[in-house]
């Protein structure tokens, strides 16, 4: 019996080898193009080289914040832009070296450096006194009403400069130095705690241009997202910071010409099994509710081994839901942005560009009947990770001292798509209007 | 013509041209094997489909070793384990006890005439999971261990589903191939 079935074995493995069989002409159509990354393994590799890149410029930034503060104290006293000419009967005579604190003012680097320039080629110099800084503090206070002189502590770091004995004249109408009482005094706060959030539209962009991408991208609009959370900022000098933070980012994609129907479950032979995957420019959906009918009312985009041949909804009396499904992708979101501030009034505005890091950490695919979510399955094919880069303007508006209001208009382009198949390259990007509010300590 | 390295290449780039060389290639091999573990068209074309986009998305990890006809191969037996896994508890198989043990010897037939395609519609007469088993063990190669935890049975299971589609493959060969004149007339 064994020798008879050794045979019965060879008749069929010999006789159906190297067996061919023309598959159905339509089989091809139906096959996605379904190409995995050839760098994928390399994703991790290229988030771990980000990350370094991205600690390394916050270390950066930290450093040069650190220089920028111990060369440049913010808390100074300015001087006019006018020449200093002030002599005669009425000058008051009076040492200072290097001026005390009296008021915190606005950050005039220029104006600083005219009065030291004019004040070394003024007439009014008259020695070299080193004072301590004991001794200043007295010597400010008898200064008069908004009447003071100008040396920072910069002066005395400038190679080829010394310390320096002028005279001043504090009783005049006309004073030549001028104390600019600052509307904020925030420049000691380098640190601040930001929370927010912003609804976006997205866009997306088919760089791929074939005939599939482009039919599945005119069956999809993309629903308005939001995204919030909180992060942090570091002001790394008075035009500069860096931001960071974690944020929540829910997108999504409305596909839309796709029938479904509830009640297939009594016809379902497979218990839950993928019974219908759906082909869209994010990834194929593949349904994970075995009550869910799906059919594509035009394109060929729902595969499945239950075509309109082998079965009719309408003649099963399955129920109608809808003809749209949306899928939903929700991500964790590490920016790293740099703003730069170009006015800084009451209201500053600011240039904000910088990176975003993006981790997929959810996705489902749901229908809706009557305001009520119908579960239908799962985006397969979904990028994990995405890098997006954002460019746009912030408007802050100081509430206090510490707190202010956040308004930052910013475009964001996805650098991948969400997809991770090659032949898919659509990216994404979105428009969107951050506001928050900041504490800054 | 192209050949197969540079096809697999323009795929894993994402070329499309490349994809369908590569399914136009081999597809009908292919097709024969999803045929041999169905049931029925639609679910060979299912698989077959499915296969070649598990091929697609694993072309990634192809190592240039080995016959890659072995390697789709496999993706495609692997396709159609999966979908007989998921629905195999759908038939029944008892009744196969009824067939009777076939009379010939067929080590002394004549199985001329019996052409591939006799063959196929032969094997996909049978229940799946006798198809099954005796696919993964006679075309395949595999043990009944491994079929055993492939299928999720024990391994006397396995043997005795490997034996009854013998017996019913035997008797199938002896009336496509009319040396069993008795059965055919009977």
């Amino acid at each position: 019996m064994a020798d008879k079935g050794a045979n019965i074995d060879l008749l069929f493995r010999n006789g159906l080898k190297d067996f061919e069989v023309l598959p159905p002409p339509d089989a091809w159509n139906n096959i996605f193009p379904v190409v995995r990354k050839r760098n994928r393994p390399f994703v991790y590799l290229r988030a771990a080289a980000l990350m370094a890149v991205l600690l390394s410029l916050s270390f950066l930034a930290y450093r040069y914040g650190i220089i920028m503060n111990s060369g440049n104290e913010d808390r100074m006293i300015a001087v006019r832009d006018n020449p200093v000419t002030r002599t005669g009967n009425n000058a008051r005579p009076g040492i200072l070296r290097r001026m005390p604190v009296i008021s915190p003012l606005p950050y005039r680097s220029t104006e600083r450096m005219t009065a030291l320039a004019e004040l070394d080629n003024g007439n009014q110099m008259e020695e070299e006194v080193p004072v301590q800084d004991n001794t200043l503090q007295e010597t400010a206070s008898t200064l008069a009403g908004n009447t003071a002189l100008l040396m920072p502590e910069m002066y005395n770091t400038l190679p080829g400069l010394s310390s320096k004995t002028y005279t001043f004249a504090p009783e005049s109408d006309n004073s030549d130095f001028e104390v600019f009482q600052s509307p904020r005094i925030r420049e000691g706060r380098r640190w601040s705690l930001i929370a927010g959030g912003s609804p976006s539209y997205y866009l997306q962009s088919d760089l791929a241009g074939n005939d599939l991408t482009s039919q599945m991208k005119s069956g999809e609009q993309s629903r308005l997202s939001y995204s919030g959370g909180v992060g942090f900022a570091y002001r790394i000098n008075k035009k500069l910071s860096i931001q960071s933070g974690v944020y929540y980012a829910s997108v999504g994609n409305e596909v839309s010409g796709i029938n479904s129907f509830a009640g297939f479950r009594p016809f379902d032979l497979t218990k839950g099994d993928r019974n219908f995957m759906v082909l869209t420019t994010a990834g194929r959906i593949y349904t994970e509710n075995p009550d869910i009918y799906l059919v594509d009312k035009a394109g060929e985009r729902v595969l499945t081994r239950y075509t309109n041949d082998v079965f009719d909804p309408f003649k099963s009396n399955l129920s109608y839901l809808s003809n749209s499904l949306y899928q939903n992708f929700t991500y964790i979101e590490m920016p790293v942005m740099l703003r730069y501030k170009v006015i800084d009034k009451s209201i500053d505005f600011n240039l904000i560009g910088g990176f975003s890091y993006n981790m997929l950490v959810n996705n489902s695919v749901h229908t809706v009947i009557d305001g009520t979510r119908y579960n239908v399955g799962k985006t397969d094919g979904l990028n994990p990770f995405i890098i997006s880069s954002a460019m746009g303007m912030g408007i802050e508006y100081s509430l206090s001292d510490k707190f202010s209001l956040n308004l930052e208009p910013t475009f964001r382009y996805y650098l991948n798509s969400f997809s991770d198949m090659n032949s898919v390259k659509i990216h994404p990007y979105s428009f969107g209007v951050f506001s928050g509010l900041s504490y800054r300590f | 013509m192209p050949d197969i390295i540079n096809i697999i290449k323009g795929c894993l780039d994402g070329n499309r041209r490349d994809q369908e060389l590569l399914y136009r290639r081999h597809a009908a091999k292919l097709y024969a094997v999803c045929l041999q573990y169905s049931g029925n068209d639609d679910e060979a074309r299912d698989i077959l489909q499915e296969g070649f986009i598990k091929i697609f998305e694993n072309l990634i990890h192809y190592k240039n070793e080995g016959s890659f006809e072995g390697w789709m191969r496999r993706i495609v037996v692997n396709t159609a384990l999966e979908k007989y896994r998921s629905k195999h508890n759908l038939y029944r198989v008892d009744d196969i006890d009824l067939i009777p043990e076939p009379d010939a010897d067929p080590e002394t037939e004549d199985y001329a005439g019996l052409e591939a395609v006799d063959l196929l519609d032969i094997i996909r007469e049978l229940p799946p999971k006798y198809r099954m088993v005796f696919n993964l063990y006679a075309i395949e190669g595999y043990s009944h261990k491994e079929i055993s935890q492939m299928i999720n049975i024990s391994e006397g299971t396995s043997k005795s589903n490997l034996s009854r589609a013998r017996i019913i493959l035997q008797k199938k060969v002896t009336l496509y191939t009319g040396i069993n004149k008795k059965a055919i007339s009977g």
